[in-house]
């Protein structure tokens, strides 16, 4: 089927943030790339859910996209307060 | 014609992720690999979705789900990163 290469593709996309967060030194930079981790996932979970029609795996990507991102916006709060704190 | 319609709608969204995800390479502040990233992210996101809802129609609930919570919450950690990153003064303790 050819939702499987749009599977293909879009592991191939989830290598460029991957590559950037292991490749830079800034906090935010990597906080920036693993949100785009996070999306891309999450997409990937949905559409592999919806090739092998398994919607409990569906509902998995659907709760990752919201309370992965929930959890991403506390971290970003954490890591303001780590950064200035020290100031 | 749906099939034909859903796959151009994936093509898009393919096209619009690799592009935004390409700016992350470049030597730029964070605002601005920000700002392509979640408008380029969001819309491929979400375009993708819509081409995946044309062709398996039954899975719409968890589909349509993913779209709302995609728009709501990609759009919101956009705005706390923007604020969690720069150094403004009114930041709070």
């Amino acid at each position: 089927m050819n939702l499987t290469l749009v599977v293909f593709a879009l592991l191939g996309a989830m290598l460029i943030p991957l590559y950037e967060a292991w490749r830079n030194e800034d906090i935010w930079q990597t906080m920036l790339a693993l949100t785009s981790v996070a999306t891309k996932t999450a997409l990937i979970i949905l559409v592999v859910a919806t090739v092998r029609n398994d919607l409990m795996v569906a509902v998995a990507g659907v709760i990752i996209l919201s309370v992965g991102n929930a959890g991403l916006m506390l971290l970003a709060h954490i890591l303001k307060r780590m950064n200035y704190s020290n100031q | 014609m749906i099939h034909v319609l859903s796959y151009v709608s994936i093509g898009i969204g393919l096209v619009f992720m690799f592009w935004g995800t390409f700016h992350l390479l470049d030597r730029r502040s964070v605002l601005y690999k920000l700002h392509s990233l979640s408008i380029a992210d969001t819309l491929g996101a979400i375009l993708i979705i819509v081409g995946v809802l044309l062709q398996v129609p039954s899975a719409w609930p968890w589909l349509i789900l993913a779209i709302i919570s995609l728009a709501l919450w990609n759009t919101m950690l956009g705005y706390v990163l923007a604020y969690c990153s720069s150094r403004g003064e009114s930041y709070d303790r």
